[in-house]
């Protein structure tokens, strides 16, 4: 079965080892919240900054789960020290979307697909299938590799920190452009499917893309 | 779109602390065995209650094992045709757990036995799948791996679909509920007023998802989702019962329709007051509700899929169960089970509530 989808809004943003520039000031004013956040969570706020959302139902996902809090939690217990609750709490798969529906106060479905190098394929598919129920979903993936250490298990990824955003809705039409599942610039796989189409739409032109189920 | 198929659960399988099998599970369930015990494996200075799975093979070992018992006991002879869904929090957690734990430093995990999809690659060294995808939503991932499943089967996409709900006990789990204050060192006393936390678990929940009826099959006949939109740890009622609500209309049924609710009754005075407030404002004191969780304990990402089959058997063996370790009711305005029940049951719903405030209920019914 295919379904094709219209892609609304497009966003994209990545680094070698830190995005700075997320506005994260501005979009998180409460500090006290702001201090909370993880990288990626503070990345899914920005993106979802930059394509116009309004409390969509959220396919998010990413493939290694939230790295810095796990190595908090691992380095606490191997030290047999206390595990801070702030970080176990933000150690879960759905910690940046979670803070993201808390800001936006959006009490929509929120999903948080992980599937390895597959992920943003995955969330593309689900969105797709969401998607049928007539309304505008909007996908996110997010990934922050850059934790002390990562050398030792990172041998391929160049980009350690990347974030895409895409609003989506189902389209009768044709499809206008392939999904690329080509990762030429040492990106993380999981992002590599999503990153494709963020970086290849065009606001002056229709988006469409098919999804093979 | 327009909606075709209905959904059944035509068979499911299961591994806990609470027994090896569907059988010994429900049994337990009703008699109040719990499988918790307390354990020192994994903290040097408390003994929390938790429960682990008892047997003679791995935990990988049992997951390979009860995807075997699926297929042994479907019309299927593999799984080519299938969608496989995996719900799981923690995913391979413990394999990079040991393996830091023994070197002190990460040059030997094994990233692909480390994230959720570790779990994935474990299963397909032995069996083909037409096509998965995982859901880390922590303590809903397999009830939110349900709600995907009934989802495209309703719309037609797919024939079959596996769910997997599975969480592996690790140290980062009970060090983390722990550091949070809500692990406790006896059984769980779910919507008790002296209740004093959760137990960890861990367990192996399968349910085969199909379009077609089988004998003694189970209709899943609605998923409702919501986010809280308010706490990254601390529940809000308003999303719990909007989930509720959402599952009924999903449905097509009312309140009144729902014979018994698997309540996710944590045991963490947070959770129940919040989960009994959301249920008291919706339904009547007609609805028997009772959380399994003192017997199971709290089986984490796992727990959706484990209390589904839990929900199947209730409605198979039209029996509601007692609320082991309930005495000195905290809510009294819902109408907590004190005992296990021959009871007419026509519908019941499944609840399960995560961190992050992501929510998911599921709807059960009989099929006559």
């Amino acid at each position: 079965m295919n379904i094709n989808l219209e892609i609304l809004e497009a966003s994209f943003i990545y680094d070698k080892n830190d995005i700075k520039e997320l506005n994260t000031k501005e979009l998180v004013p409460k500090m006290v919240t702001r201090r909370r956040l993880t990288k990626s969570a503070k990345i899914a706020i920005y993106l979802s900054s930059q394509i116009n959302s309004k409390n969509e139902r959220i396919v998010y996902g990413n493939a290694y789960g939230e790295l810095k809090s796990t190595q908090s939690i691992l380095s606490s217990i191997n030290a047999k020290e206390q595990i801070s609750p702030t970080v176990f709490q933000n150690s879960v798969y759905n910690t940046a979307v979670s803070y993201l529906s808390m800001l936006e106060g959006n009490t929509s479905e929120i999903m948080t697909v992980s599937s390895g190098d597959i992920t943003s394929l995955n969330i593309l598919k689900a969105g797709a299938i969401k998607a049928l129920d007539g309304d505008e979903i909007v996908l996110i993936v997010t990934e922050a590799l850059n934790i002390d250490h990562i050398e030792d298990m990172n041998k391929c990824i160049d980009y350690l920190e990347v974030g895409v955003a895409l609003k989506v809705k189902v389209s009768q039409k044709e499809k206008t452009m392939n999904i690329d599942s080509t990762n030429n610039q040492k990106y993380p796989p999981s992002v590599v499917h999503m990153l494709n189409i963020a970086k290849s739409y065009d606001k002056v032109k229709e988006n469409i893309i098919e999804i093979t189920l | 779109m327009t909606t075709k198929s209905k959904v059944y659960i035509t068979t499911s399988t299961s591994i806990s602390c609470a027994g090896n099998t569907n059988k010994e599970l429900f049994s337990n369930i009703c008699l109040g065995k719990t499988g918790i015990k307390n354990n020192k494996n994994y903290s040097h200075d408390s003994n929390p209650a938790i429960g682990t799975i008892s047997s003679d093979l791995s935990f990988d070992e049992n997951l390979i094992n009860q995807c075997k018992i699926i297929l042994e006991n479907s019309d299927l002879s593999n799984f080519e045709n299938t969608l496989l869904i995996v719900g799981s929090s923690v995913g391979g957690m413990v394999n990079t757990e040991n393996s830091y734990f023994k070197d002190n430093h990460y040059k030997n995990v094994n990233v692909s036995k480390h994230n959720i999809q570790s779990i994935i690659n474990n299963i397909q060294e032995e069996f083909k799948f037409y096509d998965n995808i995982s859901f880390s939503t922590a303590c809903t991932s397999s009830a939110n791996a349900i709600g995907y499943g009934y989802e495209v089967l309703k719309k037609g996409i797919y024939d079959n679909v596996l769910i997997l709900g599975v969480d592996s006990i690790c140290h980062t789990t009970v060090g983390g509920f722990m550091a949070l204050g809500v692990l406790s060192n006896e059984v769980c006393k779910p919507f008790d007023n002296n209740r004093d936390g959760m137990n960890v678990s861990e367990a192996i929940a399968c349910l085969l998802l199909q379009t077609k009826k089988t004998k003694n099959c189970v209709e899943v006949c609605g998923v409702g989702y919501s986010s809280d939109a308010f706490h990254m740890t601390q529940p809000h009622p308003d999303g719990s019962k909007n989930a509720m609500q959402k599952a009924l209309n999903c449905a097509k049924i009312d309140t009144s329709d729902i014979n018994y609710i698997n309540a996710h009754g944590t045991g963490t005075m947070a959770n129940d007051t919040s989960e009994a407030n959301a249920i008291e404002s919706l339904f009547s004191t007609k609805t028997k509700v009772s959380s399994t969780k003192s017997i199971t304990g709290h089986t984490l990402g796992a727990a959706g899929a484990i209390e589904a089959i839990i929900s199947t058997m209730i409605i198979q063996n039209q029996t509601i169960p007692t609320s082991t370790n309930l005495i000195d009711i905290e809510n009294k305005n819902i109408n907590l089970s004190l005992e296990t029940s021959k009871e007419d049951i026509n519908y019941v719903m499944s609840n399960s509530f995560a961190f992050g405030g992501n929510n998911c209920s599921l709807v059960f019914g009989r099929v006559k």
